[in-house]
C-alpha cells in the first residue's frame, strides 16, 4: 500500500472535484512517521548486535572487567605531585634508587656544558620534525601531481586516470601499515616514519588539491591561453594565485593529523614521543607516564590552535576579497 | 588580412556557426552584431582559436591559423589579442603584472613562473596603463577594481601583446554606459592610431553604429548583413535580430555607450563625444 501512495494529488480529489489538502497533507505526514520509525527500529537493531559482538570477541567481557578501570588510574598517581615537574624537565628525584623509575636527569640532552634540553621536550622535537617534513614533502609533491589529475587542467584521459590511481593508492594503506614495511628495512628510528607519513600525505593532500583546482574559477586561465601562455605559466599565473590559500589551510589540516600520525608511529618503533610513552606505560613508571601525556597535549592543543588560527586567517582573508 | 573561408563550427547537434565567409583587411574596425545565440562569441573564440573550426579555414597573413598547433598556436593568440566580457584578469595579482602577463608568450617560462620582468617590460606595462588612464591603480590587485578599471587593465594587457589583431568578445556587455564609452573609445583609439584590427562582438545597434566602420550582422550562425554604418536600416536590423527582438535591439537604455539616452534611432552615423581624459572622467579610484 505505502508503494502505490505517492505525493500525487489526484488521489485526494473527491467526487465534485475538490482537492482535499488536508486529507493529502496527513497521509503524507502519516507516511514519514511511518518510515522514521521504521528507520529507527533499524538503527537499534543494528546498534544493539554490533555491540554484542564487539563484546563478544573481546577476551574480558566489558561490565566483568568495568570495576578494574580505577586500578590503572590507581597506578599512574606518582608519589608526590611534583614527581610529574621533575619527569618532564628531567630533574633528579628524591626518590632515586638506581632504578629506571626514577632516573629522571639521564635522559637529558646537553646543548653546551650546562644547558641541556629535557629528554621529552627533544622526544617531542622529534615527533613534531616528523610531523612538519612529511606534511612539507605530501604538499609539495600534491601540488606537483595535483594539477595533472584535475579535469579542468588536464585534458589527457590517460595522464588525468594514472594520476589519480596512483594518488589513490598513496593514501589507501594507513601510515602504520608503511611504516611496519620500512621499518623492516632502515630500521627504527624517524626515517621509515617520514616516509610512511609522506606517502599517505601526498595521496591525501593531492586528492584534496585537485578537488580544490577542479573548482577554480577558469576565465583567469582562459585571459592568459588566449594571450599565447603555455600550460605551465597558465597553471601558475590563472590558477595558482586562486587556490593558494586553500592549499594552505589544507595543508595545516594536515599538519594537526600527521602530529598525531607521529606520535602513534613512534609506539611502534619509529622514535620520538610515542616510542617513550610505549615505553613508560608498560614499565609502569607513573610520573613519566603523566609527564609525556602532558607535553602530548599541550604540544597538540598549541598546533591545533595555531594552525586554526591560521587558516581562519588565511581563508577568511579570501573570503573576504572574494566579495571585492 | 584576415579571411575566413566557409567557417563552420558545431557543438554537438547545434551548428553554432555556419558557413561563415568573409575577409577583413589590416586595420579595419569591425563590429559583430546579433540576438544571444547567433554565434558572434563562437566566431570570436575560433579566430583566437581558444576553441577549434569543425570545417572552413581560417587564413592571416597567408597563414592558415585554424591547423597551427603547438609553440606556433601560442605565437598566433599572442598576435591575436582578445578582450573579454567578464575581463579575464587574474583578480588576486596586482594590475600591473596582470598588464605584463601579456607578454608570457615573448619570454621564457623560467623567467615568468620567477616573476623576472624586465626594466623595459614594465616601463611598457606602465605607458599602457597610462594610456588607458589607470595608471594609479597599477599597484592595487586587480578584483578590487571597478568592472570599468578592469576592462582597460585587459585592454592595456591586449597591447603588451602588442598585437596584430584585437578581438573583443562583448567587451561593455558588462559595463555602465559611461565606463562602456571609454572602453569603446579606447578600442577605436588603439585602431586608428596603431592600425590594430579591431574586431569587436556588440550586442546594440548603437554602439556598432557609432565606433564600427563595418558591421556584420550574424542569425542563427550565419552572416546576413556585411556592410558600413549608413547601409544598416531597419529592414537590415530586423533581418539580423528577427522582428520580435528588433526593439530590444534598438533600445539604448541596456548596455549602450550613449550617455544621455536622447539619440534617436536615425542618427545613427553621429559620433558620440569624444572620452574626456580617464583621471577626469572616473575619479573614483583615487
Amino acid at each position: 500500500m505505502l508503494a502505490t501512495q505517492s505525493n500525487n494529488p489526484a488521489l485526494h480529489i473527491d467526487a465534485d472535484g475538490n482537492y482535499d489538502v488536508d486529507g493529502h497533507f496527513k497521509q503524507l505526514r502519516g507516511q514519514k512517521r511511518l518510515y522514521t520509525i521504521l528507520g529507527l527500529g533499524a538503527l537499534f537493531i543494528v546498534l544493539f548486535f554490533s555491540l554484542w559482538f564487539a563484546n563478544e570477541t573481546n577476551s574480558g567481557k566489558f561490565l566483568d572487567r568495568l570495576p578494574h578501570f580505577f586500578d590503572f588510574v590507581g597506578d599512574l598517581i606518582p608519589r608526590d605531585g611534583w614527581e610529574i615537574g621533575r619527569a618532564l624537565f628531567d630533574l633528579s628525584s628524591p626518590y632515586f634508587d638506581g632504578s629506571l623509575k626514577f632516573n629522571y636527569p639521564e635522559g637529558r640532552v646537553y646543548i653546551t656544558e650546562s644547558l641541556y634540553i629535557p629528554e621529552y621536550f627533544y622526544k617531542m622535537i622529534e615527533t613534531l620534525n616528523i610531523a612538519i617534513l612529511s606534511t612539507l614533502i605530501g604538499f609539495i609533491f600534491g601540488f606537483i601531481l595535483c594539477f595533472l589529475a584535475a579535469s579542468n587542467l588536464t585534458t589527457e584521459r590517460w595522464l588525468r586516470f594514472v594520476v589519480r590511481r596512483f594518488l589513490e593508492i598513496l593514501r589507501a594503506f594507513p601510515e602504520i601499515v608503511i611504516a611496519g614495511f620500512f621499518l623492516a628495512i632502515f630500521s627504527l628510528g624517524p626515517i621509515p616514519a617520514i616516509i610512511a607519513v609522506s606517502i599517505h600525505t601526498i595521496g591525501a593532500l593531492g586528492k584534496m588539491f585537485y578537488e580544490v583546482v577542479e573548482n577554480a574559477d577558469m576565465k583567469p586561465d582562459e585571459g592568459l591561453r588566449a594571450a599565447g601562455g603555455n600550460w605551465v605559466e597558465r597553471v601558475w599565473f590563472g590558477i595558482v594565485p586562486q587556490i593558494m590559500p586553500n592549499f594552505l589551510s589544507y595543508g595545516l589540516l594536515r599538519l594537526e593529523i600527521n602530529v598525531r600520525a607521529s606520535t602513534i608511529l613512534g609506539a611502534v618503533g619509529a622514535g620520538g614521543i610515542g616510542e617513550v610513552l610505549r615505553l613508560s606505560i608498560s614499565r609502569g613508571h607513573e610520573a613519566k607516564t603523566l609527564a609525556i601525556i602532558l607535553i602530548l597535549f599541550v604540544t597538540i592543543v598549541c598546533v591545533d590552535q595555531l594552525s586554526a588560527y591560521l587558516r581562519k586567517r588565511i581563508v577568511g582573508n579570501q573570503a573576504f576579497e572574494f566579495g571585492a | 588580412m584576415l579571411e575566413l573561408k566557409n567557417v563552420t563550427r558545431r557543438f554537438g547537434p547545434n551548428t553554432a556557426v555556419d558557413n561563415v565567409d568573409f575577409a577583413i583587411p589590416e586595420g579595419q574596425m569591425v563590429g559583430v552584431i546579433g540576438a544571444s545565440g547567433a554565434g558572434k562569441s563562437t566566431l570570436l573564440r575560433m579566430i583566437n582559436r581558444l576553441i577549434d573550426t569543425s570545417e572552413g579555414e581560417i587564413n592571416f597573413g597567408g597563414v592558415r591559423t585554424s591547423a597551427l598547433k603547438g609553440q606556433q598556436l601560442r605565437n598566433w593568440q599572442r598576435d591575436c589579442a582578445m578582450i573579454f566580457q567578464q575581463f579575464n584578469l587574474v583578480p588576486r595579482i596586482d594590475v600591473l603584472t596582470n598588464v605584463m602577463l601579456g607578454r608570457l608568450n615573448h619570454r621564457s617560462t623560467v623567467a615568468s613562473l620567477l616573476n623576472i620582468f624586465s626594466d623595459e617590460e614594465r616601463a611598457m606595462a606602465i605607458a599602457a596603463l597610462e594610456r588607458l588612464g589607470i595608471e594609479k591603480v597599477a599597484l592595487q590587485r586587480a578584483g578590487t577594481l571597478s568592472g570599468g578599471q578592469q576592462q582597460r587593465v585587459a585592454i592595456a594587457r591586449a597591447l603588451m601583446q602588442q598585437p596584430k589583431v584585437i578581438l573583443a568578445d562583448e567587451p561593455i556587455a558588462s559595463l555602465d554606459p559611461r565606463n562602456a564609452q571609454i572602453v569603446m573609445q579606447s578600442l577605436k583609439d588603439i585602431n586608428q592610431s596603431d592600425g590594430i584590427t579591431v574586431i569587436t562582438n556588440l550586442h546594440t545597434l548603437d554602439t556598432a553604429r557609432s565606433f564600427c566602420e563595418r558591421i556584420i550582422g550574424m542569425q542563427a550562425g550565419r552572416v546576413v548583413f556585411d556592410g558600413g554604418p549608413d547601409d544598416l536600416t531597419e529592414d537590415a536590423a530586423r533581418k539580423i535580430y528577427g522582428a520580435d527582438n528588433l526593439e530590444d535591439a534598438f533600445s539604448e537604455a541596456v548596455t549602450s555607450t550613449s550617455l544621455n539616452g536622447s539619440r534617436s534611432k536615425s542618427s545613427g552615423s553621429e559620433r558620440p563625444p569624444v572620452a574626456r581624459p580617464a583621471a577626469e572622467q572616473n575619479p573614483v579610484y583615487a
